[in-house]
């Protein structure tokens, strides 16, 4: 019989991997920084720290447009970005990575450009109960503007989707199916092979926000065979500030502009304007040269580890938190999903979510307390807020006995 | 615990918020004012009931922390029997001697309500203090 409670053991290379973290060696109120905070920003390896400085002090300068050494540089660092980025994702071509400032605006320029154009009043938009505000607020104004109609299909008490419910929503309007991966707020790994299958077969293009999952899985957009995908850089050890759409190029080639400005047009007249093939048309102006660059780096940090050995080491170590947390007295889990990653949400009988995260601050331990931008799903719990544990690649079983230990400590003083 | 931990969690504190004074919806209201923190999520609800302009019933209800609900419990005690004037002065000048790092609590004449100067130390914190009666001064602008 396996032993639920007993401790992971760390690879090699992640042991290692550790040391990569500079902010990892801090002290937080005199107490080593336990982070457990990964679902809101993940911390930066130094490769990526050190990616971004050599930008500054030695490559600085705009893209795309100057002949001069520099920018030539900046813009091959940059494309370099692109590049690394279909091949992450397994895109067919570059062309379908889109740049954005994360994976919100990958949302919102989705809505724009491409649902936009197409949906008319009484028109259908699929979401599930249990995402972020990101992938229900751009649908709620685009349904503002168009009279389309926001679906959203329920989720079961463990925090599973009821994936039959969302399926038989699909109906002859539905313009878009959009769907979270991985729960930011309780955990869940939603099955999106099935989702994307279904929807194909109803020929309903298909949105996945990949934020969660993209950090803690490999994933293969061509394998999905979704239309599109989106996910932030700073979840994933890259800078804040930037993220990307993947988008099938059928589908890019078909959308009209985002924003306009400089680099996404062809030719600029009084008499009218034509645009830039995908992506360029839609990343107008200066872009986040560094974040990019940044990106590049943390896609090598992330590939010199490996994606299926984070991907085994993570499964094991949030199981291993999920049942520690569980036979940890006056806790009670929100959501226990049949397949979870990244992270897990918690109450407790006697102290609010607040509460625990302020002692847990004292003790040097770093979780988020709120709603996580989920209001509807903490609704649908009867709550108004959770504790959060949240991981990322350098976290170890010791920082899920030290966050344990000290929810003892708030146990005593509330208990 | 720490020093600083301690003062955030005073006794007086902890009592108010495991057993909180005047924490039920008032019916019968003259106003009420409903408050969010959206940053968190922290949701309160203040009534009052109010005779020639002194508060003869003040209540709460609200789905938010200890301190937000200690704070609510103290307020409730304070303005009820005081006049509404007054209650604002009471207000105003606890948000502020909250937000302004160079003014004391201590300047306020009750004593259970000093014990919520420990959020000082917690930025992140004030808020939860001062929403009840940020909502407090809601419920008043609402009296006819």
């Amino acid at each position: 019989m396996t032993d639920l409670l007993a401790p992971p053991p760390i690879p090699a290379a992640l042991k290692k991997a550790r040391d990569d973290f500079p902010i990892l060696k801090r002290e937080v109120n005199g107490k080593p920084l336990v982070y457990l905070d990964n679902a809101a920003s993940t911390q930066k390896p130094q490769s990526v720290i050190d990616a971004i400085t050599q930008y500054y002090a030695n490559e600085n300068s705009n893209i795309h447009r100057g002949v001069h050494l520099l920018s030539t540089e900046a813009t091959a660092a940059y494309e370099n970005a692109r590049t690394k980025l279909a091949a992450y994702l397994n895109a067919n071509d570059e062309s379908e990575i889109v740049f954005t400032r994360g994976a919100t605006e990958s949302i919102n320029l989705v809505a724009h450009s491409f649902l936009e154009p197409l949906a008319s009043a009484g028109d259908e938009i699929l979401i599930s109960h249990m995402e972020h505000h990101a992938n229900i607020v751009p649908w709620q104004l685009l349904c503002e503007r168009t009279g389309a109609v926001l679906k959203v299909a329920p989720i079961f008490d463990n925090g599973d989707l009821d994936t039959d419910t969302y399926i038989s929503l699909m109906g002859p309007r539905t313009k878009l199916a959009a769907i979270v991966h991985v729960s930011n707020s309780i955990g869940t790994v939603n099955p999106i092979e099935r989702i994307i299958e279904a929807a194909k077969d109803r020929s309903i293009p298909t949105l996945i926000d990949s934020a969660q999952s993209i950090q803690h899985m490999k994933l293969d957009v061509q394998e999905l065979d979704c239309d599109f995908l989106v996910f932030s850089g700073h979840k994933m050890f890259m800078p804040t500030g930037i993220g990307g759409l993947y988008g099938k190029r059928a589908k890019l080639d078909s959308m009209r502009p985002y924003q306009g400005g400089g680099d996404m047009i062809a030719n600029v007249s009084f008499d009218g304007t034509t645009f830039k093939a995908p992506p360029y048309r839609f990343e107008a102006g200066t872009p986040h040269i560094a974040g990019g660059i940044g990106i590049a780096a943390g896609i090598d940090y992330i590939e010199s580890i490996g994606r299926d050995l984070i991907c085994d080491y993570e499964t094991q170590l949030i199981d291993y938190a999920a049942n520690r947390l569980k036979s940890t007295a006056g806790v009670r889990l929100i959501g226990e999903p049949s397949h979870r990653a990244g992270a897990i949400s918690f109450v407790m009988n006697s102290a609010h979510a607040h509460d625990i995260g302020t002692i847990l601050d004292t003790e040097g331990i770093a979780v988020r307390s709120g709603h996580h931008c989920c209001e509807p799903l903490m609704k649908r719990f009867g709550i108004s807020a959770t504790a959060r544990a949240s991981i990322a690649l350098y976290n170890n079983h010791e920082d899920i006995d030290a966050l344990v230990e000290s929810l003892g400590k708030v146990h005593q003083l509330f208990g | 615990m720490n020093s600083e931990l301690k003062a955030l969690y005073r006794d007086t504190l902890l009592e108010h918020s495991r057993e909180p004074k005047n924490n039920r919806v008032l019916k019968n209201a003259d106003a009420y004012f409903e408050l969010k923190n959206p940053l968190c999520g922290d949701l309160i609800t203040i009534y009052l009931k109010v005779s020639h302009c002194i508060v003869s019933e003040a209540t709460f209800e609200a789905q938010c922390c200890s301190i937000c609900t200690a704070s609510a419990s103290m307020l409730t005690d304070q303005i009820t029997k005081s006049d509404i004037e007054g209650g604002i002065d009471f207000a105003d000048s606890l948000i502020e001697s909250l937000l302004q790092p160079g003014i004391s609590i201590a300047n306020l004449e009750n004593e259970e309500i000093q014990s919520l100067a420990g959020v000082k130390s917690f930025p992140s914190r004030i808020r939860c203090a001062t929403l009840p009666w940020e909502a407090f001064k809601g419920a008043v602008s609402r009296l006819v």
